[in-house]
């Protein structure tokens, strides 16, 4: 049994937060360093393509987080093969930026959706190159089970594609893969909102990444926090265990044994009994 | 009696509200600039008016707004320009976005498949086409996006032009008023008294305080969220079309100008208000310019120079009455887009004090819009 403060832990690296944040799309640097700093992210991530790979000081982005102690977890977005993504990968190892790569590879221009095919024969070349990889991948179990057996550190199923916000389309798929993964799960793109993020939690995931939804929130700032405690709040929920669902309400408070019966005390302790028992019923 | 309308800020944002209002008649309109009209940023600034580069992502009121602005910009640069008799020197070049990895070309054509339906034109360049178009280019460039609408003006003309336009129009130009040291908002009228003692009152307000416009949010009554961000810009001698277009890449971009320059920008630092510059701000940009423009390698940049950028925390501006007290309008936090802006920010907000555009058109925009998040976060 998980316990709700166990530290996540990828490739080694015992992680203090279990929220990623990806540098992208923020309307400015200032509110780049509140947000990261509102959602206690540890691991960040952004596009290689877009890293001043030459001096990775002088970077547009990463010269406002130099002096956090953050993992970095360059992302080969764009990439449309395994080829390119190795190569993104090697790039991003050679100019100083980690041994750490999410994968990330489509062909599709409109949906972005992952190539699971190419993600599965990059992240197993990546592996061999002794990357720490971390495929971006379809929330299809069979797939990130093939992923892990690649030797993926990590999988990253998507709720929905990247920046749409629709949230977790597919709850069911999620809740078996985040079941049977011997590696961690980090629920990544289209996540809208807190309450996706809490969703995802609550179907087991090990931790979030989320970039679209604070960087394009009215008040990313605001949203990084919300996205903090949200992933709190599922994962202690997950934990906590809820209860089952029943078609019928039942009473919060008993009214037998109160103190003070009121005149219809009586009567609702068998309407909360007869509601308790119909459930019973449909459960079985 | 002529309705009296003040303008705080004499930026391109309160210039070109104030000429837009003079324009429209029937006020009594007076600007005033605690220093010297043309604006902190606004004489910064590179002049791009390039919306579709600046929005890459989706089509969301401020693509629309900023779309609107380039729109009306040949017109509204004329008119300037004849009232001035200062050439503004708009330029039609268009823009590449230069791809430097394969990986790059994938959400650019994402952006050109969305920004054709909104008129862009953008047209799809592979490395053979870049090299014609712009042979300056690094043979590193792999390909890159053309969008032909996108121009560019001289903004330290275009705010000398709009302050000379101001004045024909009658405007009264207040420069070096000082520092507003209060706003009363009671009443239903506007008084404003400066760090020097002067005092202005009149019937309606607009701020435009560029990135100084956080400090009128204890007048206003809510948090108004404005971080100044600076920019960092140089220029080098270089010849009229050594570099035909304007130039983006992912750290830099390059635009030439008639004056026998080549603006290359911007750094966004955060380092308060601070207008200084600095050696690795300037020595970031100069290496990325020799190694997009091999030519640029052993050149140095003949002017450096700072502005800061007025954010908001989503990166869109102000603009909308003040809730409470409509008789302030705010016209501010135009980030990177101001001179873009000008036109349709004008535009707009003289059709609310003329009671021509409901506010609610303007509410992705509304002034106060950060307030509740900002009580809850404390
Ligand atoms: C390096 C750089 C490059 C840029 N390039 C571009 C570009 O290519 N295209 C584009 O569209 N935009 C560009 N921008 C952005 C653009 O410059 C700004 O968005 C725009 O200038 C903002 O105009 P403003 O009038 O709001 O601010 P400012 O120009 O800063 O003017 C504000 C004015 O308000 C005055 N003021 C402040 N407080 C008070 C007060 N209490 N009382 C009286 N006066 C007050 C100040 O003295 C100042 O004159 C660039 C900016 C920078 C820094």
């Amino acid at each position: 049994m998980k316990r709700y403060d166990s530290q996540l832990e990828i490739g080694g690296t015992k992680l203090r937060s279990r929220l990623f944040l990806g540098t992208g799309r923020f309307p400015n640097p200032a509110v780049l360093q509140q947000s990261l700093e509102a959602s206690g992210a540890e691991v960040i991530t952004f596009a290689v393509r877009r890293v001043n790979l030459d001096s990775v000081e002088d970077d547009s982005v990463l010269q406002h987080v130099e002096d956090r102690s953050l993992v970095y977890l360059p992302n080969t977005s764009g990439a449309g093969n395994a080829d390119e993504a190795v190569r993104i990968a090697k790039l991003a190892r050679a100019a100083g930026l980690g041994n750490w790569i999410k994968v990330e590879i489509s062909r599709d221009e409109r949906t972005l959706l992952p190539d699971p095919l190419e993600t599965l024969r990059a992240t197993e070349r990546l592996v061999r190159e002794g990357f720490v990889a971390l495929p971006y991948t379809s929330d299809d179990p069979m797939l990130c089970r093939r992923l892990e057996e690649a030797g993926a550190a990590a999988v990253m199923p998507g709720g929905a594609p990247i920046g749409t916000g629709l949230g977790i389309l597919n709850p069911y798929n999620l809740g078996l893969i985040a079941e049977q993964s011997g590696v961690p799960v980090i629920v990544d793109a289209g996540l809208g909102s807190a309450q996706d993020v809490v969703q995802a939690m609550e179907l087991g995931a090990d931790g979030i990444l989320v970039n679209t939804p604070v960087a394009k929130a009215q008040d990313p700032v605001a949203m990084a926090k919300a996205m903090r405690l949200a992933v709190e709040a599922g994962r202690l929920s997950a934990m906590a265990g809820r209860i089952p669902r029943k078609p019928y309400a039942s009473a919060s408070s008993s009214t037998e044994g109160a103190l003070f019966g009121g005149p219809y005390a009586a009567g609702s302790a068998i309407e909360g009994r007869r509601a308790e028992t119909s459930a019973e019923g449909l459960r079985r | 009696m002529k309705e009296e309308l003040l303008v705080v800020g004499g930026g391109i944002v309160g210039l070109s509200c104030a000429y837009e209002a003079a324009k429209r008649g029937g006020r009594k309109v007076t600007i005033v600039d605690r220093g010297d009209f043309g604006g902190q940023a606004s004489g910064a600034a590179a002049g791009m008016l390039a919306p579709y580069t600046e929005n890459s992502e989706q089509p969301d009121p401020f693509f629309r707004l900023c779309l609107d602005s380039l729109r009306l910009y040949p017109e509204w640069a004329e008119e300037i320009e004849r009232l001035s008799g200062i050439s503004v020197e708009l330029t039609h070049t268009g823009s590449i976005q230069v791809a430097l990895h394969e990986a790059d070309m994938l959400p650019l054509r994402t952006r050109q498949r969305w920004q054709n339906e909104w008129g862009a034109r953008a047209e799809w360049l592979d490395a053979a086409d870049l090299r014609r178009l712009e042979p300056g280019l690094s043979s590193a460039a792999a390909g890159g996006l053309y969008c032909p609408e996108e121009s560019h003006v001289y903004a330290p003309k275009l705010v000398k032009a709009l302050e000379a336009a101001c004045r024909r129009l009658g405007v009264r130009c207040a420069g070096n008023a000082g520092d507003t040291v209060d706003l009363m908002l009671d009443g239903g009228r506007v008084r404003l008294v400066t760090g020097t003692g002067g005092r202005f009152e009149a019937d309606r307000v607009i701020v435009c305080a560029g990135a100084w416009t956080g400090a009128f949010e204890r007048w206003f009554g809510f948090a108004v969220p404005v971080n100044p961000i600076r920019g960092q810009i140089c220029a080098y001698h270089s010849p009229i079309g050594e570099v035909r277009r304007m130039v983006f890449t992912s750290q830099a971009y390059w635009v030439g100008k008639r004056n026998g320059t080549l603006v290359c920008g911007a750094s966004e630092d955060i380092a308060g208000f601070d207008t200084s510059v600095t050696e690795r701000g300037i020595a970031r940009l100069t290496r990325w310019s020799g190694r997009v423009f091999p030519a640029l390698a052993d050149r140095s940049p003949v002017h450096r120079w700072a502005g800061l950028r007025p954010a908001t925390l989503d990166g869109w501006p102000l603009l909308g009455p003040v809730p409470g007290a409509p008789q302030a309008v705010v016209a501010a936090g135009h980030y990177r887009n101001g001179i873009l802006l000008a036109p349709v920010t004008a535009k707009r907000i003289c059709d609310v004090l003329d009671g021509k555009l409901p506010a609610a058109e303007l509410a992705p925009f509304a002034p106060d819009r950060f307030a509740a998040s900002a009580r809850t976060l404390g």
